[in-house]
């Protein structure tokens, strides 16, 4: 069904399955539940490069669907705005209220301490390797600059990002050398899977630079390694201008 | 045929008749032969779907008595038949693709008012069930379903059944919102 969708199924097998569209009433259903997941799929940004062409030059071909597409993009905004964070057990610090426990608690208050210490001497190191990334984290956005580059040519020191916090929008904001699109199209792989993709972004101006914003959510990143495609979009087809690399770490 | 021919209410009557005495299931299947046929002339890259849709079933319309007479099979097969004469029709003479219109901000703005509306107004259930399967953030549409159905004790297809259902009756209820905000 897939295939029939995106307009890769063979001659034969199309129209085989065409007649069966038109007489089997379970198929017509079953081809529109995944007509909506190949949406939803389009929207998370979890197709392929060329499935995503597929499927703006083939899918989404009538108005129905295009008009389920905008369907899908509502529903995904909504979901984002109301998807609430766990709540924080209200027993948490129950066992302090002993003598002997709290004395218990002060030694691992210690211990906690110490690792935290380590932890940020740790962080510090790192931020200090990843000389090319500034990072800055304001109450509910993660601003980080990234320089183009591949992991061929970053080697070792590949540019390194903090671990966003829970419900924290990281704002990549990717180097240009020159301005010459008015829009810019991103895309975020990981291993070679696509995670999302933003088009028509206008770029930026920092400073004497120029930047094109790519905001992802944070609960998209985990630890591992990232790369961002950039490409310039021109009338009718998109031009590549770099890909940017960095890794997430704890 | 003759392209000035318009579908007239005794013509429609006819096909109705034809495809079940019940005037109620006749108008089902109506729909349902609609939109196959609008998925197969999509599933063939054609961009006006929906005109090439209608554009066979007033072929069928217009000659609906002589059919009658002559096929004995299932309706769906005999549109299907006239959608292919109607498909190569449209590949002689196919006109340059249009772009659909954007969607300005305050059309977008009323959509998402009345997608929260129509959110509202389903089961606490129901509405759980559409912040889950959207909601794990970092896993795939396969990983995320496949963990909710584990979660709800039921199988992955009756999930994908009923998450279909919620999402389409949020569709028609956003349809009316719009249409009575107008």
């Amino acid at each position: 069904m897939r295939e029939f969708l995106l307009g890769t199924l063979d001659r034969d097998h199309k129209t085989q399955f065409e007649e069966r569209i038109l007489t089997e009433p379970s198929v017509y259903e079953e081809l529109l539940i995944d007509e909506e997941e190949l949406i939803d799929q389009y929207v998370t940004g979890e197709l392929s490069a060329v499935e995503r062409e597929q499927f703006e030059s083939h899918f989404l071909i009538t108005a129905e669907r295009q008009k389920n597409l905008r369907f899908g993009k509502l529903l995904q905004k909504y979901v984002n705005s109301h998807v609430e964070e766990p709540p924080i057990p209200s027993q948490s610090f129950s066992f302090l209220h002993t003598p002997v426990r709290r004395l218990a608690s002060l030694g691992l208050l210690a211990a906690i301490l110490g690792a935290a210490g380590i932890i940020f001497i740790r962080g510090f190191v790192n931020r200090r390797e990843a000389a090319s990334v500034v990072q800055q984290t304001t109450s509910q956005v993660m601003t980080v600059t990234l320089q183009p580059g591949s992991p061929e040519t970053q080697g070792s020191t590949a540019q390194s990002v903090n671990l966003p916090p829970r419900g924290v929008e990281v704002k990549l904001e990717l180097q240009l050398a020159k301005p010459t699109f008015s829009y810019y199209k991103s895309e975020l792989f990981r291993e070679n899977k696509s995670l999302k993709i933003s088009d028509e972004i206008k770029i930026e101006a920092k400073g004497e630079q120029c930047v094109v914003p790519f905001t992802v959510t944070g609960e998209m990143l985990s630890p591992g390694d990232y790369q961002v495609k950039l490409s310039g979009v021109g009338s009718g087809t998109d031009e590549f201008i770099d890909n940017y690399s960095f890794r997430v770490i704890e | 045929m003759n392209k000035n021919w318009s579908l007239s209410q005794e013509a429609f009557d006819a096909l109705l008749d034809w495809l079940d005495s019940d005037r109620e299931q006749a108008g089902i299947k109506y729909e349902q032969i609609r939109s196959r046929l609008i998925v197969f002339f999509a599933g063939r890259g054609c961009i006006n779907a929906e005109d090439l849709a209608d554009e066979t079933i007033n072929r069928v319309t217009s000659k609906v008595n002589e059919i009658q007479k002559e096929f004995d099979g299932d309706p769906a097969l005999y549109f299907y038949g006239v959608a292919k004469w109607v498909y190569t029709e449209y590949l002689r003479r196919k006109t340059p693709q249009s772009q659909s219109a954007p969607i300005d901000s305050a059309r977008a703005e009323l959509e998402f008012r009345c997608l929260e509306r129509c959110v509202a107004r389903l089961s606490e259930e129901d509405r759980a069930l559409l912040l889950k399967d959207y909601g794990a953030k970092g896993q795939t549409q396969a990983e995320r379903r496949k963990a909710l159905a584990d979660e709800l004790g039921i199988t992955l297809n009756a999930l994908r059944i009923r998450v279909f259902r919620i999402r389409t009756g949020l569709k028609v209820c956003i349809e009316k919102c719009i249409q009575d905000s107008l």
